[in-house]
């Protein structure tokens, strides 16, 4: 096949923000790999496109689909390592290694993310807390550059590269195939228990002493400065009794399609979470849950993006010390009175990790809202730029497609140490996305 | 027993590999680059247990294909040889370099008659399923990829012919006319018709692996068209063209 098909198309991020006519090329072999980067000046990897922020596209850039990359090319039981291609989603990866009581914990949430995608912004799971971020479960990497080349990549071997890839956004090329640790599983099926909470710092107060769980994370009411933080945590445990033969997943193909006008509002957001509370209050403490539902919650729930409609929605998602998060909660609460945004979702979760480049990632407390895209959230989320500022926060720029330079550049210290190494990597700097450039990587 | 695919790394031929493999047939895959080979050989073997073989070779070569191809022992114990196999170039047309015009005639007819000839050749007891590839773009001429389309009309023909092979009683004939697929041939393309879905189409063969003479088109509207397109005077459908041009 000697031909270069490419595809027009215009792409949103998933939060809606950004939109953009772009070109798009679906490599289904290595030798078009190579060709199709060869025959381009800029290009940017993409995997499912889910990413919040554009950082799979841009304009003029051509977008390198690498979907059809998505096989299993070793698995070794005894030593627990699987090799797959970076296409590959991981609902198909699950498929696979659950049959054999293997996963990796730290799965970001949607079953079509692939697991380049996840490298490249150094995903993690709900078990954030002990199981800190993908980079964890990673052995090694194979990378193709259009002007570097092929290139194994571990802590052995380019380890420089290892570094800037992982978490890397897809700037330091493509990442073709990825040698995982596999982690053993016991069993598909969870315990969630449940408590309940008055405020995000009495939320903040319990998950610090949650160190022998795994899974664990809180929702709240953040539609009112009335009771602000009431909630949930929810607590998930494998269950290790009633063990279940793992029968495989069914890719349902639900449909992240934005209804013609958005349904969430102050009011009907207010309704949802009233009986969101309530139901959970009524019903009982402890309950199973399947895999699904506890690793990918919004699968099957897509109406909750659906609902925000074309003119989509903001994501925030904050790295806290633990110590300031009073403080930090009293000025939010403060400026949420000033500005009133509508605050769709509110919750927390424990990670761990150490920051560095580009990684959303740090021994911290992670704090994610969404809002409604209005004048009053666009005002709301200056502030909360300040405040990161002001209390050493760090903000995801995967999540936020809205974070300006400025800020980035002082709440990501290492961001020049990763601008430098990869220029003296790819003195073309051929690999770009819309977020890239406005962040001048 | 094994089934043979030659052009199994991409498009319809990897989807022919993954459902035969998931059916628990060894297969033997030829491809021309052996990095995608490895792959699809791994990734098969892992999921579905099965053995699967490979052989990298250039399938517009005569040479290549009687030296790594072209063994008795492995042909005697086939059930079947699927050609999901196609060349186009971008400058298909009159100006056309001798080299390519010889690569896209060799890939897309002639080495397809050489393998089944030698095949024939082998019979040995076994039945032996023929499956071959066709494509709507050799219905008519055409002013777009014509080598390419000439070389599918001349492979229909042929499988056509087979049909009389006083050998047909040890062999299964069977061809597809495709139309547009949901394949790098056809991406980015701006097609008025829906592109058939590869998946389903090697659904298709694998139920029909057994039956003994099969000619049909897919997706299947296409056998619909293609009798229109068969009715008109060729003059007439010129001249529609050229009004639909301007
Ligand atoms: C509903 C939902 C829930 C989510 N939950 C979580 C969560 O719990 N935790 C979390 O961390 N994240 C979460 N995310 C974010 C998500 O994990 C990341 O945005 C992820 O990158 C998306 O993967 P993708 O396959 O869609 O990649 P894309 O969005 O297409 O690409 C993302 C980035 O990866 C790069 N990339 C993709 N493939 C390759 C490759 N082969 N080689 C090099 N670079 C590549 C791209 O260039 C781009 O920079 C969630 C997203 C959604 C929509």
């Amino acid at each position: 096949m000697e031909l270069n098909n490419t595809e027009k198309k215009e792409i949103c991020s998933f939060d809606k923000n950004i939109v953009r006519n772009i070109l798009v090329a679906k490599p289904d072999k290595y030798k078009l790999l190579e060709t199709i980067s060869h025959r381009n000046r800029e290009i940017i990897n993409t995997g499912s496109s889910l990413s919040y922020s554009p950082l799979s596209f841009g304009e003029d850039i051509i977008c390198l689909d690498f979907k059809k990359f998505n096989r299993i090319l070793d698995f070794n039981k005894n030593e627990k390592t699987i090799t797959v291609e970076a296409g590959i989603t991981l609902i198909q990866f699950l498929n696979f290694t659950l049959k054999h009581n293997f996963w990796i914990p730290q799965l970001p949430g949607y079953p079509s993310i692939t697991l380049g995608g996840a490298i490249a912004t150094n995903a993690h799971g709900k078990s954030c807390s002990t199981h800190g971020t993908i980079r964890n479960s990673i052995k090694s990497i194979l990378l193709f550059h259009k002007i570097n080349g092929w290139m194994n990549l571990s802590e052995k071997e380019n380890k420089e590269i290892f570094d800037l890839t992982i978490g890397g956004l897809g700037l330091t090329g493509t990442i073709v195939k990825i040698t995982f640790n596999l982690t053993n599983i016991e069993n598909t099926l969870f315990i969630t228990k449940k408590k309940k909470i008055k405020s995000v710092e009495e939320c903040n107060k319990v998950i610090s002493n949650y160190n022998n769980s795994s899974y664990f994370y809180s929702w709240h009411k953040a539609d009112n400065i009335k009771n602000f933080g009431e909630g949930i945590i929810f607590e998930n445990i494998i269950d290790k009794k009633k063990i279940i033969d793992f029968k495989g997943f069914k890719d349902k193909n639900y449909k992240l399609k934005p209804f013609l006008f958005p349904v969430w509002n102050k009011l009907s957001i207010k309704l949802c979470n009233l009986l969101y509370l309530y139901l959970n209050r009524l019903s009982t403490e402890e309950k199973t849950e399947s895999f699904l539902k506890v690793i990918f919650p919004f699968y099957s729930k897509e109406s909750y993006f659906n609902f925000f409609g074309n003119n989509g929605f903001t994501e925030s998602q904050l790295l806290i010390s633990e110590s300031k998060i009073n403080d930090f909660m009293s000025e939010f609460k403060n400026i949420f009175k000033i500005h009133k945004p509508t605050i769709t979702l509110f919750s927390l979760k424990k990670m761990s990790g150490e920051q560095s480049y580009l990684r959303f990632e740090d021994n911290k407390v992670c704090l994610t809202f969404d809002l409604i895209k209005n004048n009053s959230s666009n005002n709301f989320m200056n502030e909360i730029d300040n405040l990161c500022l002001k209390y050493q926060i760090l903000p995801s720029i995967i999540k936020d497609s809205r974070i300006p330079k400025n800020i980035f550049d002082k709440t990501y210290r290492y961001a020049n140490d990763f601008r430098e190494k990869l220029n003296k990597f790819d003195k073309k700097r051929v690999y770009k996305s819309e977020v890239s450039k406005r962040l001048e990587l | 027993m094994s089934y043979l695919i030659i052009g199994a790394s991409s498009g319809l031929g990897r989807a022919l590999a993954e459902k035969f493999a998931k059916e628990k047939k060894n297969l033997i895959i030829v491809s021309r680059d052996e990095r995608d080979l490895t792959a699809l050989k791994a990734d098969i073997e892992i999921k579905y247990n099965v053995k699967v073989e490979k052989i990298p070779l250039d399938f517009s070569s005569f040479n290549e294909i009687n030296q790594k191809l072209l063994k008795e022992k492995m042909f005697q114990n086939l059930s079947g040889i699927l050609f999901p196999v196609g060349f186009m170039h971008e400058k298909d047309n009159f100006d056309i370099s001798e080299e390519d015009l010889k690569k896209l005639t060799f890939t897309n007819y002639l080495s397809i008659v050489h393998t089944i000839n030698y095949a024939r050749k082998c019979l040995n007891k076994q039945k032996l399923s023929i499956v071959g590839f066709g494509s709507v773009s050799g219905l008519i001429g055409r002013n777009l990829n014509m080598n390419y389309a000439a070389a599918k009309r001349s492979l229909e023909s042929f499988f056509e012919s087979m049909s009389f092979d006083e050998k047909l009683k040890d062999m299964n004939i069977q061809f597809y006319t495709l139309g547009y697929l949901d394949t790098n041939l056809a991406f980015g393309k701006d097609l008025i018709l829906p592109k058939g879905s590869t998946q389903k189409l090697a659904k298709i063969v694998y139920q029909n692996i057994n039956v003994n003479l099969k000619k049909t088109f897919y997706p299947y509207f296409w056998n619909i068209i293609a009798v229109f397109l068969k009715l008109l005077p060729f003059l007439f459908l010129i001249k529609l063209y050229k009004i639909l041009i301007k």
